[in-house]
């Protein structure tokens, strides 16, 4: 982990506004953010580890515990609301078993909410991974979440 | 429309793929790469070029390909059509007719997309290049005039761009619309060593995604506006903050940001000047607050995203400490043609105040969703009707909500309002960002604005008291208005709060949050008080409160899952139990309710709603039809007693209630016969005199009197009842006054001329009825129908019904329209007439107006305007005026009317405004303690199942009354349970449960329902006699299911109710 840290960093500056791009590709490496990697970022951005976990906290997208291998994101934001986006919450947590913010025991699933993709057109909507799959109904569901690759 | 073409040599054709985020999510990368296959095999590649550009807007018809110049658009594109569209189009020159664009009006198909509707009343400023180029080619983005409007402005002073930005009236895009130029101007003043500009691409607002389509479809254009601003401003740094859930906007601007690097388009001495400009990407993590400047700033320094307090503003002290200048992404992509074209060209675009135009994100309950670009002052009826195709399904306009969470609704009597900044603002919405979410009646307003403050109640960043416990508090009360578990008091402290939380919070996202809670209250109070005070939600959508939409939604609360699984487990006798618990007319309501179940019914969603009328029907006429045995009267079990006047559907429902209640009921009716409007006017080939009488029997038969021939009048008044020892009255006596139109010429007497409802009463009663050859009825309601279809019966030739609206706004059911089109009525909308002919007591014709549509009135309806000119002469034999029928509750201007005279006058009885008495909507009882009313006689002409809903209203509120509880009315859901107890022979008695939740939720139930239901079974269609046969008389025309068909159709029931 040492050294994959230490690539991330020589791509940055060690300085506090590199702190957030920083967070973000260690989180895209290792897909959360361990303690240890959270202090080894504050030491290279020479700031206290309490910051770092002030800002890291405070962003809904950084995550503190270890992932599914799929992250499935359900849309929550006004147009897919208005479309029947809580039915589709509701059939992917009793499908997957999980409520948003947990991870399946198989570790498969990761499951969070989203406030808006920007795919409105198509609402609901919902990301598998970074992909985005609009006009959603229940009956889709089990199609998408079959189709995860990891 | 579009920009100029850019062809490679030897190319006479472009093909381009959309591949923005939209059309991605449905496979377009495959299409594109399906489509360089096609291309290579079908060797065109030398004379045809292939491109994937951004989003033109059209997202709802996506995946889409286009060929240019001739601007063929095909839509809804898989990629298994590429073959064939390379085949046939560019190979053969045939375009492929099944997938371009249907035209829903005419169900033509539209080749060319610069005839498309959604397309035509654009005008694309801000999207001028998306869709045509490709985003990640700079020499793209160079032959359309990219870079132009910078080596303008480089030959240009300061201050002369500043101006200039000035001149257009740019305002900014992002929500609050100030003046850019303006902004400009204040960061130009500041003096500093290193100043900044921001491109503000955080985009939070759910539902607004133009921002996403420029930096995916235009990126230079950003670019290209920010260069400009940092000249103008004298800064050389600049950021783009795109919020991390846009993977594709990020990417595409980084690809965008190295092309012009390249070409030395960035970095130092930009085209030859002394002006140096770079440009990093930075990404957010996701917080809506991080749209807002300070917070953002915050975010790029490395913080939380906090906001600060402003003073100091960023143009005088932002990122870094250093003067700041932060544009949305659409106000810098109007900057370089602003510079090419000059301001005043994009000050001849849009309103006074407002110039230029605005991208909206049409979303939600709307025919073709995506981003349409037009003018300010565009009226939102243009917008949602014309390019957006109107509400899908038929359903209403209820209210658009615009700029998101910040933002607040505009109500159907708005419809008209042109869009800008100033008319939105009055109405108490906001021009946003510009997404503009669209709702129908099966939106609650109450939800929506929970929904908004949840989305804002997360977001809060927790710095300041008002918003991180305002929102709190304001999501808990709104939390406990859709349970059912609020008061009046409430609502009072939300709105304080409100206004609180408004006026104290320290930034943006705190002092807006409160704008959806204040505008839903605003124009839809009515609403919250539903929820409040008779615990109902009008849209169907409120969990706690509705057990099914359907039960919901009727206006007596009908059971009917529980009735539809009866159904289907052949059980028809229980079914009819189950409904006589709210209303004890089955068979009548099977054949003429108008059903607002069906409207509701979730089933529809996914094929067609059960078909619930059709299904009360079959049950009611196999009841009559098996049990001979009328039941016994139900037992006294209470002292007092009550009288009805009026045995019409609701006086005779209010017994029926009060009797199953203990108390002995008398009805007076003035009439041989009972029934009301019923058994009078409505023809027999909708309901057969027999039904009614039927049903009436079996009310007596349950114990009710009534009295026939016994009017309540000088001679026996509501009072000398008292004197009788009656304790309670309740008058139904329903409204069959006639109005008149109020034209010229209206005189009495005249030969060939009738109101519509004396005349079915003639015609029902047998009596004779001269009816002429060539008919016109006046009027769009059910009597105006009935009139014109009984002509066709007696002999008429031709029959013509004369509508001053059109057919969205006759409030009779599709069905009843589509049969007497199928008769051969035949209707003229738009037409009023505006005086009689006669001549000696001989009916002449009708001088008659055409109309057209105006602004919408308080209600939302659009008010018929004369057009002047346009007058013409209908001659006619008989002239057969229909006096349109109004929703309940409206002041009726024309229609029937409760005629009050038989009431006392020195009993001082309060009077509603429009004349008819004024009762409490949830006792039903007048300013007189024992006294109640209900039905048509109170509201004016409605159904038969409102009718019936207020006869029980009424029954539990004298129920009350003469129990001295002064609780009020509560009518909630309940789950009905079919109790079999074996008394005489087989009595079936029904159960009802006070609702409960979970634990009666049975979970093998609902999968079995499931499994049966989801076989997307379509809907049995009711059968008629065929039209011919029908006007030969008067009997029923709908042909009965049978029970299999029954029973299949009871299946398709969702059994929502078993979800609570």
């Amino acid at each position: 982990m040492e050294d994959k840290l230490q690539e991330i960093f020589s791509c940055h500056h060690g300085s506090r506004d590199a702190l957030i791009p920083i967070l973000q590709d260690i989180q895209g490496e290792f897909g959360y953010l361990s303690p240890e990697s959270m202090e080894a970022a504050a030491k290279y951005c020479r700031i206290s580890p309490v910051e770092v976990h002030g800002v890291a906290t405070f962003y809904a997208q950084f995550k503190f515990h270890p992932v599914g291998r799929n992250t499935i994101t359900v849309c929550q934001g006004t147009a897919c609301h208005v479309m029947g986006g809580a039915r589709i919450l509701e059939e992917v947590v009793k499908q997957l078993g999980v409520k948003p913010g947990q991870t399946t025991s198989d570790r498969r699933f990761t499951l969070e909410t989203v406030a808006c993709t920007g795919a409105c057109a198509l609402a609901p909507s919902m990301f598998i991974n970074k992909e985005t799959r609009g006009r959603m109904n229940p009956g889709k569901i089990v199609e998408v979440l079959n189709g995860a690759c990891n | 429309m579009e920009p100029a073409i850019r062809l490679g040599p030897e190319k006479a054709r472009q093909v381009l793929v959309c591949r923005g985020t939209g059309c991605e999510s449905q496979k377009a990368n495959l299409i594109f790469l399906n489509l360089q296959k096609e291309m290579d095999r079908a060797d065109l590649g030398g004379t045809v070029e292939v491109k994937f550009t951004g989003c033109h807007g059209f997202c709802q018809q996506g995946p889409t390909v286009m060929i240019m110049p001739a601007g063929t658009f095909y839509c809804n594109v898989s990629p298994d059509d590429i073959a064939e569209i390379v085949r046939e189009d560019l190979q053969k020159g045939e375009p492929v007719e099944r997938l371009l664009f249907m035209d829903p009006k005419t169900n033509d198909r539209v080749l060319n997309y610069r005839d498309i509707n959604y397309f035509v009343p654009q005008r694309r400023i801000v999207l001028r290049n998306c869709g045509f180029i490709n985003p990640e080619d700079i020499d793209d983005y160079l032959a359309v005039g990219g870079y132009d409007g910078i080596k303008k402005a480089l030959n240009m002073t300061q201050q002369e761009v500043i101006d200039e930005i000035k001149l257009s009236g740019l305002r900014g895009r992002g929500g609050a619309g100030f003046p850019t130029g303006m902004k400009w101007e204040f960061c130009n003043r500041s003096v500093a060593d290193r100043k900044y500009i921001i491109c503000n691409a955080d985009e939070g607002d759910p539902g607004a995604f133009m921002d996403r389509a420029v930096l995916e479809g235009d990126p230079h254009s950003v670019l290209e506006g920010m260069m400009v601003a940092g000249y103008a401003i004298g800064a050389a740094n600049a950021y783009v903050y795109v919020r991390a859930e846009y993977p594709m906007a990020y990417e595409r601007t980084l690809t965008a940001i190295g092309q012009a690097r390249e070409r030395g388009f960035l970095d130092k001495n930009i085209f030859g000047s002394n002006f140096n400009f770079d440009i990093k990407v930075k990404l957010g993590a996701g917080a809506f607050v991080c749209g807002e400047e300070t917070a953002l700033m915050a975010s790029i320094e490395g913080k939380r995203g906090m906001p600060n307090p402003k003073p100091p503003f960023p143009a005088v002290k932002g990122l870094f400490g250093k003067p700041t200048n932060i544009n949305n992404v659409e106000t810098l992509a109007n900057i370089p043609v602003i510079m090419t074209k000059g301001g005043e060209w994009f000050a001849s675009v849009g309103t006074e105040k407002s110039k230029g135009t605005k991208v909206f994100a049409l979303a939600g309950k709307i025919s073709y969703s995506g981003l349409v670009e037009i003018p300010m002052g565009t009226p939102l009826r243009e917008i949602i009707e014309n390019i957006g195709g109107g509400i899908p399904n038929k359903r209403k306009f209820k209210a658009a909500q615009t700029g998101g969470p910040s933002g607040g609704c505009i109500p159907a009597a708005h419809f008209d309002v042109p869009m800008d900044y100033e008319n939105l603002t009055q109405l108490g919405a906001i021009m946003g960002s510009g997404g503009l979410i669209v709702t129908d009646e099966n939106t609650c307003m109450v939800d929506m604005a929970k929904y908004f403050l949840t989305f804002t109640q997360k977001e809060s960043c927790g710095k300041c008291i008002p918003c991180r416990l305002g929102t709190k508090k304001m999501l808990e009360i709104l939390t406990d208005i859709t349970t059912g578990k609020a008061t009046m008091e409430d609502l009072d402290q939300l709105v304080e709060l409100a206004e609180d939380v408004k006026d104290s919070s320290l930034c943006g996202l705190g002092q807006t949050c409160p704008n959806p809670v204040i505008s839903t209250i605003k124009y839809f109070r009515d609403e919250y008080v539903a929820h409040i005070e008779e615990k109902r939600c009008p849209a169907a959508v409120c969990g706690s409160l509705v057990m099914s939409p359907c039960q919901h939604t009727c206006p007596a609360g009908i059971d009917v899952p529980t009735y539809l699984a009866c159904i289907a487990e052949g059980k028809y006798v229980e079914a009819v139990e189950v409904i006589r618990e709210r209303n004890p007319f089955p068979a009548i309501c099977g054949r003429v309710c108008h059903h607002p179940c069906e409207g509701k019914c979730r089933r529809g969603e996914l094929d067609a709603p059960v078909s619930i009328r059709f299904l009360k029907r079959f049950a009611a006429d196999w009841w009559f039809k098996h049990i001979d045995e009328l039941p016994e009267p139900f037992p006294v079990t209470k002292e007092q007693k009550v009288a009805v006047v009026g045995a019409g559907p609701c006086g005779l429902t209010c017994a029926y209630f009060l009797r199953k209640m203990g108390y002995r009921v008398t009805v007076f009716e003035a009439l041989p016969v009972g029934g009301g409007v019923m058994a009078l006017a409505l023809p027999d080939f909708r309901l057969p005199r027999d039904v009614v009488e039927r049903e009436i029997r079996y009310i007596e038969a349950r114990g009710v009197e009534i009295r026939y021939n016994s009017p309540i009048d000088v001679n026996r008044t509501v009072e000398d009842l008292r004197k009788e020892g009656y304790e309670a009255v309740f008058i139904g006596a329903g409204a069959a006054k006639i109005q008149r139109i109020g034209i010229p010429g209206e005189i009495d007497g005249l030969q060939g001329f009738c109101y519509g409802l004396s005349f079915l009463e003639d015609a029902k009663a047998g009596r004779e009825v001269w009816v002429g050859k060539r008919v016109v009825v006046i009027g769009g309601g059910n009597t105006a129908m009935d009139s014109a279809r009984t002509c066709l019966r007696l002999g008429a030739a031709e029959v013509n019904v004369y509508y001053r609206r059109t057919r969205q706004e006759m409030p009779v059911t599709d069905l009843e329209y589509e049969e007497a089109v199928d008769e051969g009525v035949k209707f003229h909308f738009l037409v009023s007439p505006t005086r009689i002919v006669s001549d000696n007591s001989t009916l002449k014709g009708l001088e008659c107006i055409h109309m057209r549509l105006g602004t919408a009135d308080e209600t939302g309806r659009r008010r018929p305007v004369p057009i002047g000119g346009s007058e013409f002469f209908a001659p006619a034999d008989v002239v057969d005026i229909h006096l349109r029928s109004t929703e309940a509750m409206v002041i009726p201007a024309v229609g029937q009317a409760p005629d009050l005279s038989f009431l006392p006058p020195d009993m001082k009885l309060e009077l509603a405004r429009w004349g008819a008495l004024k009762v409490n909507w949830n006792t039903l009882c007048t300013n007189i303690p024992w006294l109640f009313a209900g039905g048509d006689f109170v509201t004016g002409p409605a159904t038969v199942i409102q009718a019936v809903a207020a006869g029980r209203r009424g029954a539990i509120a004298i129920d009350k009354y003469l129990r001295k509880d002064p609780s009020r009315v509560e009518i909630p859901d309940e789950r009905l349970e079919v109790v079999y107890k074996v008394t005489k022979g087989e009595t079936i008695t029904v159960q009802s449960m006070v609702q409960k939740r979970s634990h009666l939720f049975d979970p093998s139930q609902k999968a079995m329902v499931e499994e049966e239901g989801m076989g997307l079974k379509p809907r049995a269609s009711i059968l008629t006699l065929p039209p011919e046969q029908r006007i030969q008389g008067f009997d029923e025309i709908e042909i009965s299911y049978s029970e299999r068909q029954a029973r299949d159709e009871a299946r398709r029931c969702l059994r929502c109710d078993l979800e609570r």
